[in-house]
């Protein structure tokens, strides 16, 4: 009752109001898309045993609303069984979860009204036409409304191919009506797994163009699990990364530089030519073509005032971090090498 | 609301689609119904009539036949059998009215099995079963859904060829025997109360047998089982061990109604979506 004169206040004087049952969130449009931080999953301590087999250990973490998230790890990490237990398929052995106020196991169908997903394989039936699958899983979902089924066939511009057979789509075809499927009842929460699987890079960036997409005009949560970490880092707010069934770290790309890049090696175009080798101004570098120099620094601090002085000599045409894409982090923490 | 109508519609409505576009599926139920219900009786029915099929043996199985007429419990079915004028006449009277049963009940048997062997592992089988679980919809109407896209089709099938059955045989053999074939109370009893039970009985068995196993191939052996009874009645009917009498056939359909209900409840017990979850998605 209360959410309701809420959401009928809201029309009017936008507000936004979630109808989580255990928490009513209300914040004025603030103009950043209606991004806050209230955390939509929470996750505390989950173990999940299967067959005698330990597949996650004391896993805990929190996703923020609104933020576009990646589960990393390798394969047979756990990550899918992370997302059944979130939708309820599948019951943990210990632990507690809240997936929008809701708890998995006792009110699954309530997680999965509000939730859509992508399974890695694209889970449709093929000897339909697009058009039949879509309406078939928004009757499912009760949500039977073919204007947005258009909108979405549109948008993932799919639209002219709709009356054909989904068994003669190529991979991304396929991918991108699972997509469409997995938002037809206008979900809060969306979960992709290994979403870019059997694509081309054309494919590839069409679905992470996508997924930004829906975040930024939907407001939709993002939990991407994927053991394709350059394809993430583009698109992810944060990060978990979960390797042999424990969360062994979180947190933004910003956090995780800070935590891991203990150097910083900067990669810079430039016309200098230092005389006194190996250092320019205390900076090591190293020459790695004709033009360029890689810098190797101990802070971010130290950017500015190397390229000043660079500036005041020559020109620079381009400057880059190498050591700081995902991939070299994963590999901190996995205590690999880091992969350049 | 218990079940969800609207759900359990939607997944008998996408499956009886799938069941009738696909021609592999959809055209071998259509031919073993008309050939066993159909083609089988009308040939029986006209050749019996027109030609000598009991041939020169007749004399052989004259006395033996006889005597077994003479020994029908059935006190009406035995006056007019002994009133028939021909041992042909008769054959085809008595293979007619009473071995075309077993014919009809196996057809309904395999017509059933096909549908509903195919509903969870079919879906399991395209992986569209995980995206189904996913779905906010229960386990119970998911059975219940596909129950119905089983049921509809193979009662259709059992119906329309006892019609066209009906008629054909009737057509043939109303010139000679002045009567009207399987328009008694045995027939009734047996497409309006045993075919639906037993229909129903072997779907809600496949659909739990297919809940259970992982491949298609499985699900059919396992339902495969459920022919073995029907041959039982076809050669006890043919042997004279016993006959498919009104009541018999009644008590049938009510053996068959209890464990249909026992069925259920067992389904209500496997309503769980981490058990189904578990054991058929990996």
């Amino acid at each position: 009752m209360v959410i309701h004169i809420l959401k009928r206040l809201s029309k009017k004087y936008k507000i936004i109001v979630n109808d989580y049952p255990s928490l009513i969130v209300i914040k004025m449009d603030d103009g950043y898309g209606g991004r806050n931080l209230t955390n939509i999953i929470e996750v505390d301590k989950v173990c999940k045993q299967y067959n005698q087999r330990e597949i996650l250990k004391d896993v805990s973490f929190t996703i923020k609303k609104g933020s576009i998230n990646g589960l990393l790890g390798p394969n047979g990490a756990g990550k899918t069984t992370i997302i059944r237990l979130l939708n309820g398929v599948i019951e943990a052995t210990t632990g507690t979860m809240k997936v929008m106020g809701f708890d998995p196991k006792l009110q699954g169908d309530e997680i999965r009204k509000r939730v859509g997903i992508v399974t890695e394989s694209a889970s449709l039936y093929h000897d339909m036409s697009a058009w039949d699958n879509l309406v078939f899983f928004s009757k499912i979902y009760g949500h039977a409304d073919t204007k947005r089924i258009i909108h979405l066939l549109d948008q993932f511009d799919m639209l002219r191919f709709k009356d054909q057979l989904v068994g003669s789509f190529s991979t991304g075809m396929k991918k991108r009506i699972a997509l469409a499927k997995a938002l037809l009842h206008n979900p809060i929460l969306l979960f992709l797994d290994e979403p870019t699987n059997g694509l081309d890079p054309e494919g590839i960036n069409e679905v992470i163009h996508y997924l930004r997409k829906v975040n930024q005009e939907e407001g939709v949560t993002i939990l991407i699990c994927s053991h394709v970490l350059h394809q993430l880092e583009t698109i992810c707010d944060s990060y978990l990364f979960l390797i042999d069934g424990k969360i062994v770290e979180n947190g933004t790309m910003i956090q995780l530089e800070d935590k891991y890049l203990k150097e910083i090696k900067l990669l810079v175009e430039t016309g200098l030519k230092p005389l006194t080798s190996p250092t320019y101004k205390g900076c090591i570098y190293s020459r790695k073509g004709e033009n360029q120099l890689e810098f190797l620094l101990s802070t971010k601090e130290e950017i500015t005032p190397l390229l000043t002085n660079i500036l005041k000599e020559t020109w620079v045409h381009n400057c880059e971090i190498t050591n700081r894409s995902l991939e070299a982090i994963y590999f901190h923490i996995r205590g690999g090498n880091v992969g350049e | 609301m218990w079940v969800n109508k609207q759900t359990i519609l939607t997944i008998a409505r996408k499956d009886m689609k799938a069941t009738f576009s696909s021609k592999k599926v959809w055209v071998p139920m259509v031919i073993v119904a008309f050939l066993m219900c159909i083609v089988v009786p009308s040939c029986m029915a006209y050749f019996g009539i027109h030609f000598d099929l009991v041939g020169t043996s007749s004399e052989e199985i004259e006395k033996p036949l006889n005597s077994y007429i003479e020994n029908f419990p059935n006190e009406d079915m035995r006056n007019t059998l002994i009133a028939l004028p021909t041992l042909g006449y008769k054959f085809v009277y008595f293979f007619l009215t009473f071995m075309m049963i077993p014919f009809f009940l196996m057809v309904a048997i395999i017509n059933s099995m096909v549908t509903s062997s195919n509903s969870f592992v079919g879906e399991k089988e395209r992986s569209t079963l995980e995206t189904l679980l996913f779905s906010p919809i229960s386990i119970k109407d998911l059975f219940l859904g596909k129950v119905l896209a089983s049921l509809i089709p193979s009662l259709g099938i059992s119906f329309a060829t006892f019609i066209g059955s009906f008629i054909i045989v009737n057509v043939i053999t109303y010139p000679y025997f002045k009567v009207i074939l399987y328009f008694n109370s045995t027939w009734i009893i047996l497409m309006f109360w045993v075919i639906p039970i037993l229909v129903l009985f072997n779907i809600i068995l496949n659909v739990l047998i297919s809940a259970k196993v992982k491949t298609f191939q499985e699900a059919q052996q396992f339902g495969g089982i459920l022919v073995l009874p029907i041959v039982g009645i076809m050669i006890s009917q043919a042997s004279g061990m016993f006959f498919l009498s009104p009541l018999t056939l009644f008590l049938i359909g009510a053996v068959l109604l209890a464990g249909n209900l026992f069925l259920i409840k067992l389904v209500t017990k496997f309503n769980n979506r981490n058990t189904l979850f578990q054991s058929q998605i990996h």
